[in-house]
């Protein structure tokens, strides 16, 4: 087991990673911008060490000044949490490098699944159902209106430049198709610098499904379930729960195996979540795969009892994991709510400042995932994630009840936060229900 | 022999300014006295007699009483007295000469303008040459050679012009 892990985040996931390293009698320690000097959390840390300026490229993403960070430390691996560099290949590279174990999958199948395009293929491999489309970019001279037709209407012109929901336009029969084409392409060159484009299936009234997936490095590859995160605003996750009430046993089953057939394929070892997109049908397409540890991982540690960044440091320092596919026996129903400092009532405008007054709710089941307390400042250089909280019970009913008074109980002032969000959307029949696909939030709540 | 008068104030001046971390050296002796947690109003105290560039107060070891630096002692003088800072523009090793057997590039007294190398900064086996961005007299070295630095720690003390 390693002695001292540094580090490479802030705030929320940084905490948690400081719990997790204490909980197996490894020293944590922690790199901080200027911007989070005297953060309460750094002082929770063995040691904490300044790495730069306010700005992520000045400090989160500076690989040179954490790797020496972890140098003068004496540490002997490093957590890069998620974003800033968690799925950065070269920099996992350069860790091991300077005899630093990077606590995440190998550089090569962080490449591998980190590439859609090669993500696919390896897929289609194993066999892993993925969304219909043309392979890379519609070269010139190609057939589009047959390629269309062969995917099946509607169809999705998406740049290849683009991103983050960006570059995206449906075409829904073929005589829209030319014009629409010609269209994207312009305005990708006008966005992005580039006209390359490609064609996808567009999958109406999707539910989002991913599976966690966590494997050791002797090739003992298992899942957790499932995590529903259809709830979503520009892309970007609200609420998320395990097990799903979206889908039928018989899709999650073969999503998680489905899961796993991918991971194998790519030699992955370590934490990951793969992520799928459900029809209104019942069949599932992989999108991408998550090669690092996500925001909403508490939700599956609470359904399957197990410590998943524990498992990862574990993983990391060459022990193989302790349990097997046949003893995880997911239970109960968990939700997470992501508590931003975003104002719902003005179009989710960022509301950085400093926290007054926070008062968290407590109880039988509920969980709060934070690195904020009273006087806290949330700073607007990095994202708005105030608090995770995450309720379980035996069912989804109950775990709603909880939520509901959770939510009611939380106060955060005198910011503006999503509490008032997340209570209308919890509130709503198609929530309730359990029938919900990602135009949900759009639909019902904008 | 040791002034026991000195060293309290000395105490109540760390406590009162939210310092971590003292060290001073008169002629033979030398007083190190270490706040092993700000949190803690009592520092603990390593006294030794005798000469030498030792006498380091911290202990990278997990028997160690955690250090989270803060708040670099160096500002605290620098802002008394009107002292320019010449602070490390990266993480790694202080070093005060180019290798071990040659002369400190500055001491205190040193003239520094723009552009002359006052130390360097080791990282991940590159040694990189810190330049100074001001011009004055070298009045304080506030790092010890072979030591860790964080980003933005102050290095040297320079008297402007």
């Amino acid at each position: 087991m390693f002695r001292r892990v540094l580090i490479a985040n802030r705030g929320e996931i940084a905490l948690r990673i400081i719990r997790a390293c204490h909980e197996l009698d490894v020293e944590a320690v922690c790199v901080f911008s200027e911007e989070d000097r005297g953060a309460h959390y750094l002082s929770l840390a063995d040691r904490a060490i300044c790495i730069g300026g306010p700005q992520p490229l000045d400090s989160y993403l500076k690989s040179d000044r954490i790797i020496a960070a972890a140098e003068i430390a004496g540490a002997d691996a490093i957590h890069p949490g998620y974003g800033f560099l968690a799925e950065n290949a070269a920099f996992a590279e350069k860790c091991r490098a300077s005899k630093l174990e990077f606590i995440g999958p190998s550089a090569d199948s962080m490449r591998l699944l980190g590439d859609k395009a090669t993500a696919r293929s390896i897929a289609k491999k194993v066999k892993v159902p993925t969304v219909p489309g043309t392979d890379g970019i519609l070269e010139e001279g190609e057939d589009a209106a047959k390629i269309a037709e062969q995917i099946g209407y509607p169809v999705m012109i998406k740049a290849s430049a683009g991103g983050g929901g960006r570059g995206m336009r449906i075409v829904h029969q073929a005589s829209e198709l030319e014009e629409t084409l010609k269209q994207a392409q312009q305005e990708a060159q006008g966005a992005f610098n580039s006209s390359e484009v490609y064609l996808e299936k567009f999958i109406e009234k999707p539910k989002h499904v991913e599976v966690q997936i966590i494997a050791d490095q002797t090739g003992n590859i298992v899942h957790l379930g499932e995590r529903d995160c259809t709830v979503q605003r520009r892309y970007q996750k609200l609420i998320e729960e395990s097990p799903s009430p979206n889908i039928e046993a018989r899709t999650r089953r073969d999503l998680c195996a489905a899961a796993v057939r991918l991971a194998k394929a790519a030699g992955y070892y370590s934490a990951g979540t793969v992520e799928f997109l459900v029809d209104e049908k019942g069949k599932f397409y992989f999108i991408e795969v998550n090669t690092r540890i996500q925001v909403e991982h508490p939700v599956t540690e609470m359904t399957t009892r197990i410590d998943l960044i524990k498992a990862q440091i574990s993983v990391a320092a060459g022990e193989p994991l302790s349990f097997n596919q046949r003893a995880i026996k997911p239970a109960g129903h968990a939700i997470e709510c992501r508590i931003n400092a975003e104002d719902p009532e003005h179009g989710f405008r960022p509301c950085p400042g400093v926290i007054e007054k926070f008062r968290p709710p407590g109880g039988l089941g509920v969980r709060i995932d934070t690195y904020a307390h009273d006087g806290c400042r949330i700073s607007p250089r990095y994202d708005s994630l105030i608090a995770k909280l995450i309720v379980y019970q035996p069912t989804r009913e109950e775990a709603l009840r909880t939520l509901k008074r959770c939510l009611r109980e939380f106060v955060i002032e005198p910011i503006k936060t999503t509490i008032p969000f997340h209570e209308r959307a919890i509130a709503h029949p198609e929530f309730i229900e359990g029938k919900f696909d990602t135009g949900f939030v759009e639909r019902n709540l904008s | 022999m040791l002034d026991i008068d000195k060293i309290k104030k000395l105490i109540e001046m760390m406590v009162s300014n939210d310092l971590i971390e003292i060290s001073l050296r008169d002629g033979e002796e030398e007083v190190n006295l270490r706040r092993p947690n700000s949190r803690l109003d009592v520092p603990t105290m390593s006294v030794q007699p005798g000469a030498g560039m030792h006498g380091a107060a911290s202990n990278p070891g997990p028997a160690a009483p955690p250090a989270v630096a803060e708040q670099p002692n160096g500002k605290a003088d620098a802002a008394a007295a009107d002292l320019l800072e010449i602070t490390s523009p990266m993480v790694g090793t202080y070093y005060a000469a180019s290798d071990p057997d040659s002369p400190p590039f500055v001491t205190p007294g040193s003239q520094v303008h723009p552009g002359l190398v006052v130390c360097i900064l080791e990282a991940m086996k590159v040694f990189n040459e810190i330049k100074s961005e001001v011009a004055g007299t070298i009045e304080r070295v506030l790092v010890e050679n072979g030591k860790p630095v964080e980003f933005g720690q102050p290095l040297f003390l320079v008297r402007p012009h």
